[in-house]
């Protein structure tokens, strides 16, 4: 699960004053424009690199970091089914951390050093999760909306031209679809139950709602936009659009279950735009920058699970043999 | 067949299955290394999966309760599994080494049940066997690996190994009504088990470098057959059931 | 630090907040091939860290085949596996071109059947 990346003014700035070869940047620029993939091993522009490596990094980060919030409850499952469902699900989302550390590797960067900077705060995971799984509900929205969301913007990453993060995405994106699936069976349970149930679900939905507007990262017209980035197609739809469509795509399918969002000003427009109140992006800021409710304990455990694991992964080494980037 | 034994033997390896299952899904998210962390919550989840087609036996041919029931809300007391399922994970160590003594008993145990004369537990007997062949592969290859890998890593087997021995003895605990198990053709029993699981166990703990402790029948942890549990399994289920205890007669 | 999590509060988190993370331990990778079914071919599917063959294939198994149906995997550790250089993709640009090679290539019902016109004519 992941939102979506964006650009700093620094960074557009210097990837727009990076000189590279304008015979080879022609010939790669050509290759995307006529759809083909780029892969590794080719001669892509230093900043192509750099910023793949730094979205796709920061995409295997959420997801393993995001197993941690819905792993808050895997002890706690109330039956068979939800429990074999979210183990399989936690299961799934280490599994696509997998994925991505290894597609991130073969644009030369390890999945050691990728870990190392996830580690010491160098580089970030998505900002959902440093919010807190409160209780049993939190489990049903979050499968169902914060996937939901994962799997807009992840679709339309899978369009890309990196050809090793496309196949990670597809196949990240057929398992996302039993998340989906087995989330919105959690939230149809809940609002269809008790009153005690729906009040649960309901709480959650209203603590969720500003996290997921976050989500897709700040308003285009507040964030630095790249066209190298979208003409090389490491970045496809701008976060409003995405927001938009996960809005367009999930909205109704809340309010059809007689639950409600806590903002009066969330309507769809005359255009076929969704409107919504200001989510507060200085808490998007404040969160992202280390002070959310969570963000001290994800470190803390994906620390400790390095840690733990050391004294296994170093006796597993064996030292006569080198690493050697991944071909695919 | 004594319907009361076959329930038993039923209740004790689904109990078994569930709560280590359970425990064993603590790893998700926060195994050694990411490869790791999948394979042992595959595995966890094939153990819950167990438990869940033991409790429907109980269910469908026994006219015991529905399986959530059966594995969600039931007391301490009517427990049925062994002390060596309940202690939490520990460390990898821990982990590890319980798997294997653990799994190896397993996959001996379905082997006999495919005998069964009892036909829906020699069915699922031959059904899982894959999946126990595959867990018992997976320990084997690492506790292989890591004796060998480093002298840390081999000195923490062999303290998991001390730590567990005694508590692996447990899983064999017979039942009071094993004699009728063994007359009737329904499973050939524990005494048997534990003797082809220790000709088992035994040269792959030498090959790896592993020194198995003297067994001490006084340290045999024993109990959990007849409800006695270690201090480890009240507030796992507790735990477990804190969500459904809040409504039982909800639908989750 | 107490959790939401009680699987968090039985980890022994203290050991660990402090200091710089750093890790030195490289495990190789190998390339995993997928057999869905017996008589198709095994097509590559990604990657493992592993330290071995015998540990690469365990975690194949849970990473790359624990939906649907398997026959078989295969794990190459990826030093072992000889490729192109993307560079050298020029090698195979004109193959296409080579319909001689080709069963499109051949087509006579044309000519059959204009000689079998002619015939009819001369006839």
């Amino acid at each position: 699960m992941y939102g979506n990346t964006f650009v700093t003014e620094e960074e557009a700035k210097r990837m727009n004053a990076t000189v590279e070869d304008p015979q080879k940047l022609a010939e790669f620029e050509d290759r995307i424009t006529s759809g083909e993939k780029i892969e590794p091993g080719d001669w892509m522009p230093q900043e192509y690199r750099k910023q793949l490596i730094r979205m796709i990094e920061q995409h295997a980060h959420s997801e393993i970091v995001g197993a941690l919030p819905e792993g808050t409850w895997i002890t706690r499952a109330p039956n068979f089914r939800r429990k074999l469902a979210l183990i399989a699900k936690v299961q799934d989302e280490v599994g696509h951390g997998q994925l991505l550390y290894s597609a991130a590797e073969t644009l030369g960067k390890t999945r050691e050093q990728m870990l190392d900077d996830l580690l010491n705060g160098k580089s970030k995971y998505s900002n959902i999760f440093n919010y807190p799984a409160k209780t049993w509900a939190d489990i049903a929205v979050i499968g169902f909306l914060v996937d939901g969301a994962a799997i807009v913007n992840q679709v339309i990453n899978s369009k890309g031209s990196y050809g090793p993060y496309c196949r990670a995405l597809e196949r990240i994106c057929y398992e996302e679809s039993f998340h989906l699936k087995q989330g919105h069976d959690n939230v149809v349970y809940l609002a269809t139950g008790t009153d005690k149930q729906r009040a649960i679900l309901q709480d959650a939905i209203n603590r969720w709602y500003r996290p997921l507007l976050h989500f897709f990262g700040p308003p285009d017209k507040a964030s630095q936009h790249s066209e190298k980035l979208m003409k090389w197609k490491v970045k496809l739809a701008s976060n409003d659009d995405m927001r938009n469509q996960f809005l367009d795509q999930y909205v109704p399918k809340i309010l059809e279950l007689g639950l409600t969002f806590p903002d009066p000003n969330l309507r769809k427009n005359a255009d076929g735009i969704w409107e919504f109140s200001d989510p507060d992006w200085e808490e998007f800021k404040r969160v992202i920058n280390g002070d959310g409710p969570c963000n001290k304990e994800r470190l803390a455990v994906r620390r400790y699970a390095e840690e733990a694991g050391r004294w296994v992964r170093q006796a597993l080494m064996n030292p006569t043999e080198k690493y050697q980037v991944p071909l695919a | 067949m004594n319907i009361n034994a076959t329930k038993d033997l039923l209740f004790k390896m689904a109990d078994d299955a569930l709560i280590i299952g359970h425990r064993n899904s603590e790893w998700t998210g926060i195994g050694p290394m990411l490869e790791e962390d999948l394979a042992f919550s595959s595995m966890a989840q094939d153990k819950i999966g167990h438990a869940l087609a033991l409790y429907k036996i109980l269910n469908e041919v026994l006219g015991e309760a529905d399986p959530d029931k059966l594995g969600f809300m039931r007391e301490e007391k009517d427990m049925k599994c062994c002390h060596f399922v309940e202690y939490p994970i520990g460390e990898y160590d821990f982990s590890i080494i319980r798997q294997f003594l653990f799994d190896h008993a397993e996959l001996i145990r379905y082997e006999m049940l495919a005998e069964s004369g009892f036909q829906p537990l020699a069915q699922l007997a031959k059904k899982v066997k894959g999946e126990i062949k595959y867990h018992v592969m997976h320990a084997d290859t690492f506790v292989k690996q890591l004796a060998a890998g480093s002298e840390e890593a081999h000195a923490r087997l062999q303290n998991a190994l001390n730590n567990c021995w005694h508590l692996a003895l447990g899983i064999f605990e017979k039942s009071e009504l094993e004699s009728d198990l063994i007359k009737d053709g329904t499973f050939a029993g524990e005494e048997e088990l534990q003797a082809r699981w220790l000709a088992k166990v035994t040269p792959l703990l030498e090959a790896a470098n592993l020194k198995i402790p003297a067994t001490n029948n006084d340290k045999i942890a024993l109990g959990g057959r007849r409800g006695y549990h270690s201090e480890y399994l009240k507030p796992l289920l507790d735990e477990m059931c804190e969500v459904v205890r809040t409504d039982p007669a909800a639908e989750w | 630090m107490s959790s939401l999590d009680p699987r968090v509060n039985r980890l022994d988190l203290k050991r660990v907040l402090e200091g710089e993370v750093q890790t030195n331990s490289h495990l190789v990778t190998y390339e995993v091939f997928h057999q869905d079914k017996r008589g198709k071919q095994a097509i590559h599917v990604g990657i493992v860290h592993a330290p071995s063959p015998e540990l690469a294939l365990v975690f194949a198994k849970e990473q790359y085949s624990r939906r649907g149906k398997t026959a078989n995997l295969w794990v190459v550790k990826t030093s072992d596996v000889y490729t192109f250089s993307p560079a050298d993709d020029d090698m195979f640009e004109t193959t296409p071109e080579k319909v001689f090679r080709d069963p499109a290539a051949y087509k006579v019902r044309d000519r059959i059947e204009a000689y079998q016109l002619k015939n009819k004519a001369t006839n």
